[in-house]
């Protein structure tokens, strides 16, 4: 009777069964695409809606933009040489590519820092000026806080590498942390669509 | 049909008589999905009577014309907590409950795949639930100010607006359903990620009991829709303390626009809150009919077609708001259509109580009586998809009518058969079923009574959320019969909770498999242990334990 | 996953933790501090940096768990072996039979026409115009129809047609449908449910709702006239669908078998 329950067994389990932690991050992303989604649709609804000035045209430069969002992007790609080399059993190269990430997103959270103080001083633009400060500074400061959200965690990565504490067994929990890394990247495709070029009319 | 030799009835384990303190601490620091299951469904029914008690003070104030029993500001309170109770502090709390008490009992499993947020989550609802409810002490706020919210559950902009909501009820609701929305989500995750990991050797997708189907459908659902109500509530948040112009119309902002983001979250949540409820009859209807479900299938495809669709039905919330004819045709179409998935279920229970051996058991009570209202509900849904008819009642009592057909004549009821139905899983005792035989018709009644009159004096021009009403307009005898058949149902409630508390300690130990039933939490001793299974099960069908208890005709030669 | 043959709990369960109630509470205070004093959300803030530190200790590296110590009474479930395919045996799946869904098609379409045939009667002899029946049906869907002049509805307009037209298609359509599924099920005469039953419970929703689902329709109505329509589609549609020899649902054989493979296992035809 085993053997044949067996058998059996063998004939009808599913080889495939998703990992929960993959399955957990994923479900994860989605809700958050969902949370952003709804900041986007706001930003776009009011683009040329406002009453009163400044207008994004008026005070967003595209050229630290472009900057910050080369060092955002280019940061998926060492989180990705991260993971490889931990796989690899490289607590070096681990070390190396992940302080490359978060000196690059430092750069991209500085870049915002510095334009918000010039909007803030020179353009006298906050979050209750006018429509677009409204919806520039949720939609920006969420992504931030996302962003400075990942800085934080794979800084605690790296901190528990320098202690000694990461094995390559723990490869697929640090791949997860990537994968939130990635979707604040695909995030700022959205948001640089945008704020950047839609309402500042480069793409219109 | 051979008895399975192995299941003595016994006397459930007594409990060790341990001190009080420490079995309270033991609920605190569990990750155990059935005590956390317990705890949602607890405390979601003391919510339950709570906002209950909130709609029966309503109802004496609407018992006759001109009453000033509460006044208008005390009215607005109480429709706002009771529905924002009603949605996010019973309906939402219990479901889930449900599903983790159940789920990993039904694919076999030991526990959720994140057993520590799972507590997590329960927690962050009940401290949300309790924050919310703190806005009756600390909302007090400047002098004229209302205490609790009183804005409606689903809390318009630009009534949320600082200049017209002073003092800080609204910030109450705001914080108060975010914190218990982060729960939610946490749950919802949960939920899916259990569903499709943690299911046993043998349990393919198509072998899950149908209610694993309708909490996998749910859970995508919570993480769709409660990001956007979050981010909304984050910017009405903005709005009120840091002096953003969201739906602030005076500079420009829309106060459309919430409604639209309410209503994105608000439809699915709707969902939300019946699919469960599906679940659960799907599951009583056949192990009281003696026949599998009619349908399998085409119930799986229907549940993810209606997670689909319920994504792009939000705005026949909104016809009356003027959102032009092309949206409104839109909305009223595809609302239309997502009637045909929910009617294939209906087809689908009909067809597997026909020809059945039905055993009027107090579940299949309250699972019957589900359907058939819920049938009503459904139809008066439809004709509210017809954008003129919609136009003509819109706001008025007769949507008052129609959703309460839909959830509590569909999901209370349901819950109630839900309960019925396990309870004697997880405590180990049967309930009474005399108790529950009159509880149920006593309950139908007086829900019949309160609800249905309310499309009448809706057709008659009755708007919702008035505190009172003039005489001579035909409105006061569909309004005292609506009234009359709150303390029916209020005797209702209190015989089912009566029934719970006195068979915990009073009722017939249950066995394993008191109701002959084939799914796999009815093979683990009730209340089951800790890890729920001694050794992994396996399945080689969708019915295990019928294989089990018929060896000569076993499911898996249908498959 | 093919790297993880073993499922994650199957020996252990997770050991009971604090540590998810402390972050939740520092949650719910963080969060209360913003309506009531600053100092609920700093404390707030420390229980759950606390709270979620503790977590952390929890699962990394390794995830605490507790060894299982089982407790009987309960019924191991295991699949059981599958009897050799024999005969086929019957499980009872009702109904058992009902029509093939495309009498139902057909059906409709006759129903459809001959309600078509009766209404466009009624348009010319008390209307002078076939047109008008198809024009106020579309009342349905738009609204401003109401306010319409007579000679408007009464007037050929192709917008309308079409609309009407696709309207009255689907509901026909729709209509045969739940004949075939539902003729079978009525006890006896099946026909007189169609061509009495039917005709009547519709007149009566009609009847009640139609001032709100289209008051343009109510306006000019005949409700004589309307009665006749619909046992016109009943009789019809009734005798087209149970013209059709019924069909057995097969619910009982394999899906193989009833997709018409293996015929000669599955013994039915």
């Amino acid at each position: 009777m085993a053997a044949t329950s067996d058998a059996l067994l063998a004939a009808a389990d599913p080889a495939w069964r998703p990992s929960r932690g993959k399955t957990g991050t994923a479900c994860l992303i989605a809700m958050e695409s969902f949370f952003f989604g709804t900041f986007v649709v706001a930003y776009l609804f009011y683009v040329g809606k406002d009453v009163a000035g400044p207008t994004p045209k008026e005070c967003l430069e595209l050229g630290p933009a472009i900057f910050c969002s080369i060092c955002l992007f280019s940061s998926s790609a060492t989180v990705v040489a991260a993971v490889k080399a931990l796989a690899r059993g490289s607590r070096a190269g681990f070390e190396f590519w992940m302080g490359l990430t978060l000196l690059l997103g430092g750069i991209f959270l500085a870049g915002t820092a510095i334009e918000w103080k010039g909007l803030i001083e020179d353009h006298s633009l906050t979050i209750s000026t006018n429509l677009f400060g409204t919806t520039y500074y949720s939609l920006v400061g969420f992504h931030a806080a996302h962003v400075t959200a990942g800085v934080l965690v794979l800084g605690l990565l790296w901190t528990l590498s320098k202690l000694g504490h990461l094995t390559p067994s723990d490869a697929e929990r640090v791949e997860l942390v990537s994968w939130y890394w990635h979707f604040v990247d695909v995030v700022w495709i959205f948001v640089f669509t945008s704020v950047y070029l839609i309402s500042t009319g480069v793409l219109s | 049909m051979t008895t399975l030799s192995t299941t003595p009835v016994t006397e459930p384990a007594e409990a060790a008589r341990e001190p009080l303190a420490t079995r309270l601490h033991r609920w605190a620091i569990t990750v155990d999905h059935k005590r956390l299951g317990i705890m949602y469904i607890a405390s979601g029914l003391v919510f339950f009577v709570i906002g209950g008690l909130e709609a029966a003070a309503m109802r004496a104030q609407l018992a006759r014309a001109g009453n000033d029993l509460i006044s208008p500001q005390v009215f607005n309170q109480l429709f706002t907590m009771h529905g924002t109770t009603m949605v996010f502090l019973v309906g939402m709390p219990v479901l889930l409950g449900f599903g983790n008490y159940l789920i990993p009992l039904m694919i076999g499993a030991r526990d959720m795949a994140f057993p520590r947020l799972n507590a997590f989550g329960f927690w962050l609802f009940l401290f949300g639930g309790l924050l919310l409810y703190f806005s009756y002490i600390g909302a007090q706020g400047l002098y004229g100010a209302s205490v609790a919210p009183d804005v409606g559950w689903f809390a318009y902009a630009p009534l949320t607006d600082r200049t017209f909501s002073r003092g800080n009820s609204t910030d109450y609701w705001i914080l108060g359903i975010m914190v218990s929305g982060f729960g939610s989500i946490a749950t919802g995750a949960n939920l899916v990620t259990t569903i499709l990991c943690m299911r046993c050797k043998g349990m393919t997708l198509l072998r899950m009991p149908m209610m694993a189907w309708m909490m996998l459908v749910v859970g995508v659902l919570v993480l769709t829709a409660l990001g956007p109500l979050t981010a909304a509530q984050v910017m009405l948040l903005f709005d009120r303390h840091l002096g953003a112009h969201f739906f602030d119309p005076q500079q420009g902002g829309s106060a459309v626009l919430w409604q639209h983001f309410f209503w994105f979250f608000g439809h699915p949540e709707v969902y939300i809150l019946i699919l469960p409820a599906f679940g659960f009859a799907s599951e009583i209807i056949p192990t009281f009919s003696r026949k599998v479900l009619f349908g399998y299938p085409l119930m799986v495809a229907a549940t993810v077609a209606i997670g689909f669709i319920s994504l792009s039905v939000w705005a026949h919330h909104m016809f009356a708001v003027g959102m032009g004819p092309a949206l409104n045709a839109f909305f009223s179409a595809m609302t239309f259509i997502i009637a045909v998935p929910t009617g294939i279920k209906i087809f689908n229970w009909i067809g597997t109580m026909w020809g059945g051996r039905i055993r009027f058991e107090p579940p299949m009570l309250f699972a019957t009586g589900f359907v058939a209202m819920f049938v009503i509900g459904g139809l008066t849904g439809v004709m509210l998809a017809m954008v003129p008819f919609d136009w003509q009642v819109s706001d008025s009592y007769f949507v008052v009518g129609h959703f309460h057909y839909v959830l509590f004549g569909g999901t209370v009821f349901a819950i109630f058969g839900a309960i019925h139905y396990w309870y004697p899983k997880a405590i180990g005792r049967m309930l009474d079923r005399r108790v529950g035989v009159w509880s149920f018709w006593i309950l139908f009644i007086g829900f019949n009574l309160t609800f249905f009159p309310m499309h009448i004096s809706g057709l008659l021009g009755m708007p919702r959320r008035i505190y009172t009403y003039q005489p001579d307009r035909d409105l006061e005898l569909w309004n005292l019969i609506s009234s009359l058949g709150v303390p029916i149902q209020m005797l209702g409630v209190s015989l089912v909770i009566w029934n719970l508390v006195r068979s915990a300690f009073k009722g017939a130990p249950a066995g394993p498999d008191p109701w002959d039933a084939w799914t796999l939490e009815w093979s683990t001793s009730s209340p089951p242990p800790e890890h729920n299974f001694d050794a992994s099960p396996a399945v080689g069908s969708a019915r295990p334990l019928w294989d089990l208890k018929h060896p000569e005709d076993p499911d898996g030669r249908y498959e | 996953m093919s790297e993880r043959p073993e499922l994650p709990y199957s020996r252990e369960v997770p050991t009971p933790t604090a540590w998810p109630l402390v972050a939740a509470f520092g949650t719910a205070l963080l969060f209360a501090g913003i309506v009531t004093n600053l100092s609920a959300s700093v404390v707030g803030l420390v229980l759950l940096v606390l709270g979620s530190a503790g977590w952390f200790r929890v699962v990394f590296p390794r995830e605490e768990c507790e060894r299982i110590e089982p407790t009987g009474g309960q019924i191991p479930v295991l699949p059981v072996p599958l009897p050799p395919r024999e005969a086929p045996r019957k499980r009872l799946v009702l109904p058992v039979e009902i029509h093939p869904y495309r009498a139902g098609l057909f059906g409709g379409i006759a129903g459809g026409i001959a309600m078509g045939v009766v209404a466009a009667a009624w348009g010319v002899m008390e209307h002078q115009s076939p047109w008008l029946p198809l024009n106020l049906l579309v009342g349905a869907v738009n609204p401003t129809l109401a306010s319409a002049s007579e000679a408007e509805l009464a007037a050929f307009n192709p917008g309308w047609l079409a609309i009407a037209g696709g309207i009255h298609l689907v509901l026909s359509l729709l209509t045969g449908l739940l004949y075939v599924v539902s003729l079978p099920m009525m006890p006896r005469r099946p026909i007189l449910f169609g061509v009495v039953v039917v005709p009547v419970i519709l007149t009566s929703i009609s009847w009640s709702v139609m001032g709100i689902v289209n008051p343009a329709m109510e306006e000019y109505l005949s409700w004589w006239w309307f009665i006749g329509s619909q046992v016109a589609f009943g009789a019809v549609c009734g005798v087209v669908v149970s013209r059709f020899a019924k069909v057995s649902l097969m619910k009982d054989l394999d899906l193989a078998t009833r997709m018409g493979i293996e015929r000669s296992e599955g013994g039915r035809s």
